[in-house]
């Protein structure tokens, strides 16, 4: 069976480098998008088995993204775990609404983050 | 006010429809003082009265005049007819005379004359110039008679009855008959003398009886009259007063009552009008005034509303960098990048607290500044309280520890199921927990959460440095700390309790606080077990 696909749509480098160093010895293959349009996109085109959306991104946010990757069938059942610098009372309920599978706030624990990761793809 | 009655009415028409409303505001214009116009109407009526009682005095002189002239008239007459009398007796007794022949007769006859004289001058007295003449030529006739009748008297006397009779006949009484006459005429002139003064007096009666009834029915007339001029001149400006305060009343400043007054009342018009126009002036200035503040007040606004949003983007500015220390100290210390040495890991671990605590403080940077832009909105689920209090002891649990401090959590059992929003809850209970922790040296933090009726009581008591009384107030200000050494020894912003007395006052909730300086503090906060639904809306 080949690695499960994660796709990481994050503008910041350093945040990008946690998430990938955090699973460098995890059994994923992780895929990086650096706005909005492009994790639409490498959504469309490599159908991974899960998703980390940044909300505030360049180009496109991240519940624009969601709501867009949802209303398409091919991605439509792609869990997204849904990542807010802002945490804002009701920020979570925004993701939830825009269809995230689950939410997380910044700043986040990495082991929390992987924690989830393995609850959605099954391997908690 | 209530409906204008008939006489209110009337009275309305009188005043725009006759001469009367002209006169009633050519009285209010004259330039006197109300005391003098009262004292005027009064006057005049009063002097009508007089006039009346003038007259009446008058009339009544006049009329007892006219009765006595009546009476000196009515005794003319009857001397007149006395007069006719005599010369008739006289006439009689010399008839008798020439019968009886006797001396008594004879005499009778000189009396009758001289009872005819003496009527003859009462009536001369006083009498008209013709009237005067007639008694002369009686006087003269009666001169005759006389002579005729000594004749007649000697030839009786004598015996010489025939001659005597003859002589009466021929003479005597001719002449009789001429005084007669003339006596006939005195007695007429008297009569229609009477008759005329009767009629006189008749007419002077009624002409006395017109004018005091006309009197009376002007006086009656000049008093209505004088009664509603100075009334409705004095009623007039105080109803325009009434309307004039009515507008003001309603806000209309600057509203004007006009007068036709010059005397007390127009004074008081003019103050009123002096007042309307102050304020008018003062309500401009208020207005401006209110302007001015209300611009400064949305220039305010937008700089406090840039300010929190400067503030909020800020916070997220700084949780990037602040995810990716934390998630970088976190994987360290979690040997991701291979074993940590002994004497990193200490240093690694201080980076990783520092951390978490300018954490905090962004947070409660943010949190303010959400407060402050009115946009702090509660999330509002169901919560356990068991969790709050779990979640609360659970995070400050090792820095008691590390301080050697007691600290204990205690919670009512069978608390039902909260309503509200639990992280915010747990925010508060964190806050003062973490300030009791801060504040205690030695002795005891301890929690507690126990259901007060429809309410869930948490309190959090500690031993350590207390508050002075002064100070209670205080505390729950922004960036409030009982003084400045405090912030040098304990560190802190002072955020904390405000962001928690904001939490506590969404939920509908009350904070307060009892302290002693050197024994100790003991927060609490009562919190609805379950927020009403509605607040969720709002």
């Amino acid at each position: 069976m080949s690695q499960k696909k994660i796709l990481l749509v994050e503008d910041n480098e350093f945040n990008r480098k946690i998430v990938r160093d955090l699973l460098t010895r995890q059994p994923y293959s992780l895929l990086e998008a650096h706005d909005g349009e492009a994790g639409v996109e490498a959504a469309r085109r490599e159908k991974p088995d899960l998703i980390i959306m940044d909300v505030q991104l360049p180009k496109l946010s991240g519940l624009d993204a969601t709501r867009q990757i949802r209303a398409e069938p091919e991605t439509a059942k792609i869990p997204i775990i849904v990542v807010t610098s802002f945490a804002l009372s009701g920020d979570d309920k925004k993701a939830m609404d825009a269809g995230a599978s689950a939410y997380l706030a910044k700043p986040y624990s990495p082991r929390q983050l992987l924690d989830a990761i393995r609850k959605m793809l099954g391997d908690a | 006010m209530a409906a204008p009655g008939i006489s209110e009415r009337s009275a309305g028409f009188l005043l725009s429809h006759t001469p009367l409303g002209s006169i009633v505001r050519a009285v209010a214009r004259l330039r006197l003082s109300v005391h003098f116009k009262l004292l005027a109407a009064f006057l005049l009526v009063a002097v009508v009265v007089a006039l009346m009682g003038a007259m009446s005095l008058e009339i009544i002189t006049r009329m007892s005049r006219q009765s006595e002239a009546m009476h000196m008239a009515h005794q003319r007459v009857s001397s007149a007819r006395q007069a006719q009398h005599a010369l008739a007796m006289q006439m009689s007794f010399t008839a008798m005379a020439l019968v009886l022949r006797d001396e008594a007769t004879i005499a009778s006859i000189l009396r009758e004359n001289n009872r005819l004289n003496a009527m003859l001058a009462e009536i001369e007295e006083g009498a008209p110039f013709e009237e005067r003449e007639i008694i002369q030529r009686i006087r003269t006739a009666q001169g005759e008679v006389m002579a005729t009748v000594a004749d007649v008297a000697n030839l009786v006397r004598d015996g010489k009855i025939e001659e005597a009779m003859r002589l009466q006949l021929t003479t005597g009484y001719p002449l009789f008959q001429q005084v007669e006459g003339l006596v006939e005429q005195v007695v007429r002139i008297e009569e229609s003398g009477m008759g005329r003064l009767r009629a006189a007096t008749a007419l002077a009666n009624r002409q006395a009886f017109y004018l005091m009834g006309g009197l009376i029915i002007a006086s009656i007339l000049l008093a209505l009259l004088l009664g509603f001029v100075t009334s409705w001149s004095f009623i007039i400006p105080v109803r325009e007063a009434q309307g004039f305060l009515g507008r003001l009343a309603k806000g209309d400043f600057g509203t004007r009552v006009i007068v036709p007054n010059q005397d007390e009342f127009g004074a008081l018009a003019a103050r009123m009008n002096d007042m309307s126009a102050e304020l008018c002036r003062l309500y401009e200035d208020q207005r401006e005034a209110a302007h001015q503040l209300e611009t400064l007040n949305s220039q305010l606004a937008r700089a406090s509303q840039a300010k929190s949003e400067f503030l909020a983007n800020m916070s997220h500015e700084l949780r990037t960098p602040m995810n990716a220390i934390l998630g970088f100290t976190e994987m360290i210390l979690d040997d991701i990048y291979g074993e940590v040495p002994a004497e990193v890991r200490s240093p690694l671990e201080d980076v990783q607290t520092c951390g978490r605590q300018l954490l905090r403080l962004i947070n409660d940077v943010l949190d303010l500044s959400k407060i402050e832009a009115g946009r702090m909105e509660l999330s509002l689920t169901d919560y356990s309280v068991h969790e709050v209090v779990e979640t609360a002891r659970t995070s400050l649990r090792s820095l008691a520890a590390e301080k050697g401090l007691e600290f204990t959590a205690e919670v009512e059992p069978d608390i039902p199921l909260a309503y509200g929003d639990g992280k915010r809850i747990t925010q508060c209970l964190t806050n003062l927990v973490g300030n009791a922790l801060k504040f205690t040296k030695e002795g005891t933090v301890a929690i507690r959460a126990e259901l007060d009726g429809e309410r869930v009581v948490y309190t959090v008591s500690d031993t350590g440095i207390g508050i002075a009384v002064d100070q209670l107030d205080h505390i729950f200000g922004e960036f409030r700390q009982v003084d400045a050494s405090i912030s040098r020894e304990f560190g802190g912003t002072g955020l904390g309790l405000s962001i928690t007395k904001t939490f506590v006052e969404l939920h509908g909730g009350r904070i307060w606080v009892e302290s002693e300086p050197g024994r100790g503090s003991t927060f609490h906060f009562a919190i609805p077990l379950r927020m009403a639904e509605v607040t969720e809306e709002t």
